[in-house]
């Protein structure tokens, strides 16, 4: 599972695999745009839906946030 | 008698408020540390009364429906999950969640309505009254009742902040307040209610609810935080007003292009001096009694793109655009229907459509919430387009860049400042300008009547002298070098207060100087412009 959301991270927004801080959102490494497309891709890979709620900032701080969220949600399914 | 309220905001630079301030401080660390959230309390509630002609209706409307949604959410959460845990089956359990979620959007979205909706006629009354009177549909009395309403003070914050809590109560972000008063605190805090920042309920719930103990030296910063506002305020935006006022209120026209790019450069600083002054006054303010609030500006002029501009420029409501209108867009039925539908049709380009839509509706609302003339919606659209070109091409500039062997030096640096520098000049000459007529005439005069000769021979024809003009380039040297040292992540506050006592003291003693004589400036320009108005 982690390897495919790095390579989906990789796709869209390479900075955010060297990003170490705890912001992307905020500090300009990944965009609103390119949240939307990686959310959209991780619901079609994983077969999951991500529900506005979890599209914030915290959940997209840096790449293992984004790991993360996505075990949570299966977790969940 | 005004019937929403507001006829004049106290304002922070007044003996009134310094004196609420000062008491409503001294109280706050006197009372016990469970009770100091009531002293924020009542000095909010009479920064919000002193600032109104009457009752404020507008505020206890959208403060009690807040209240109410949030214990209905809160109630319902609860009531889902002990009905979920007696359901075995996955299916069913499917159902009855749903049947919750849809009961819970149902109250969220009539609280949406109503709240805008005052937002709304208290914002729009001046538009919508003439027209309804051109129709006929209004009678002297009901002219007399609409006339009687006013802008309720902090409307436009209040309303995006109660709405911001009643959806993160709804996402479970934050759990709903059981006390009426503590709510209203959060709606009203007297630092944020006029200008913002925008706050978040758990956020500022948590800094209500920490230990709160006096500390001399966060004092201190509190203070200088005032100050250093109140010089950007006085010292340097009401001083540019006196030319960008001068320049923009010429009834006659002919003013050279030359004057109204320097008049548009000087309002693109006055803005930022006055707002980000502002904010340095109410962070200052609340830094004081230990409650730390959201940073709205990080120094907007260094950023090298749009993007990257409106990321550091009035923060606070960017991120609450995105999170609550762009998100929630995106990922609800209807977002997702056309970013499927657009990427079956449009394989490449098709996965930006939702995000297109999402920006220009964010923008849209962006430019309504700031003025309500159609030149702040046409400024809304223009960096709408300007936002979804740069995102979407993102990747291609990388390319170009790469073929064009363009290199991240400083001089490329500089250029990226520069080019969105000249964006968002474009986009103030719309907000500035007093009609969409008087816009159109500044571009012409930019592009084809610039008269540069003339206009340096005259700079010091249109309200501000000579004396004046380098008086405001010391401030502006001030400032920026303050910024240049914060942008490379020095903590100016604390290098001032460990630096030798004297020069500490020269520091101190000269903004406080320069606040006076510009405050004793300020009362001769209010008599200038009376005098002109006068003419």
């Amino acid at each position: 599972m982690e390897e495919k959301i790095l390579e989906i991270l990789e796709e869209y927004c390479e900075e955010a695999l060297d990003y170490t801080g705890d912001n992307m959102m905020e500090e300009g490494v990944i965009d609103s745009f390119t949240v939307i497309n990686v959310v959209s891709e991780l619901e079609d890979v994983f077969d999951i839906e991500i529900d506005a709620k979890y599209v914030v900032a915290e959940n997209f701080r840096n790449k293992e946030a984004v790991i993360e969220l996505v075990r949570r949600l299966l977790e969940d399914e | 008698m005004s019937i929403l309220l507001m006829e004049e905001p106290m304002q922070f630079l007044s003996a009134a408020f310094i004196i609420l301030w000062v008491i409503s401080f001294a109280l706050y660390y006197l009372v016990p540390v469970k009770r100091q959230w009531i002293i924020l309390a009542v000095a909010s509630g009479l920064f919000y009364v002193a600032g109104t002609g009457g009752i404020p209706i507008g505020i206890l409307l959208t403060g009690t429906g807040a209240y109410a949604g949030g214990l209905y959410l809160k109630r319902s959460l609860e009531t889902q999950k002990n009905v979920l845990s007696d359901i075995a089956d996955k299916e069913r359990k499917k159902i009855v969640k749903l049947g919750f979620e849809r009961r819970r959007r149902r109250v969220q979205i009539l609280y949406f309505v109503c709240s805008l909706g005052i937002l709304l006629c208290a914002k729009y009354m001046v538009v919508i009254l003439p027209c309804l009177q051109k129709l006929g549909l209004t009678t002297p009395r009901s002219d007399t009742f609409f006339g009687r309403i006013v802008m309720p003070l902090g409307i436009s914050f209040y309303t995006l902040t109660a709405i911001g809590y009643v959806v993160d109560v709804g996402r479970e972000q934050c759990r709903a307040q059981e006390n009426p008063v503590r709510l209203f605190l959060f709606l009203a805090y007297f630092p944020a209610i006029t200008q913002g920042p925008f706050n978040r309920y758990a956020k500022l719930q948590g800094e209500f609810e920490r230990e709160h103990v006096f500390d001399y030296e966060r004092m201190l910063f509190g203070v200088q935080r005032f100050v250093w506002g109140a010089f950007k305020k006085l010292v340097i935006a009401d001083r540019i007003n006196l030319f960008v006022g001068n320049v923009f209120g010429s009834a006659a026209g002919g003013v050279p292009g030359s004057i109204y790019a320097l008049a548009v450069v000087l309002y693109m600083l006055q803005l930022y001096a006055d707002f980000s002054g502002y904010m340095d006054m109410a962070l200052g303010i609340s830094e004081t009694f230990d409650i730390f609030l959201p940073e709205n500006f990080k120094r907007p002029y260094f950023s090298k793109s749009v993007a990257e501009f409106w990321r550091r420029w009035h923060i606070t409501l960017g991120t609450w655009f995105k999170d609550y209108v762009m998100f929630t867009f995106v990922m609800s039925k209807t977002g997702r229907k056309i970013g499927k539908a657009s990427k079956k049709k449009m394989p490449r380009m098709g996965k930006h459509v939702t995000g297109i839509i999402g920006t220009m509706l964010v923008w849209l609302l962006t430019g309504m919430w700031h003025g309500r003339t159609v030149n702040y919606i046409l400024w809304g659209v223009y960096y709408g387009v300007i936002m979804c070109i740069s995102l979407v091409l993102e990747q291609q500039y990388v390319i170009w860049r790469e073929r064009l062997h363009i290199k991240g030096g400083k001089g490329y640096s500089f250029f990226s400042m520069a080019r969105t520098w000249v964006i968002v000049f474009a986009a103030d000459v719309l907000i500035r300008a007093e009609s969409l007529p008087q816009a159109g005439e500044i571009y012409r005069a930019l592009l084809l009547d610039f008269r540069l000769m003339e206009g340096i021979l005259g700079v010091t024809d249109h309200g501000l002298g000579r004396y004046g003009f380098l008086l405001l380039a010391a401030a502006c040297i001030l400032w920026l070098a303050v910024s240049v040292w914060e942008e490379k992540g020095k903590d100016v506050r604390r290098m001032i207060t460990e630096s030798p006592m004297a020069l500490r003291w020269c520091c101190y003693y000269g903004v406080v100087l320069l606040l006076l004589i510009t405050g004793i400036y300020g009362g001769s320009y209010d008599t200038a412009a009376f005098l002109y108005q006068s003419f």
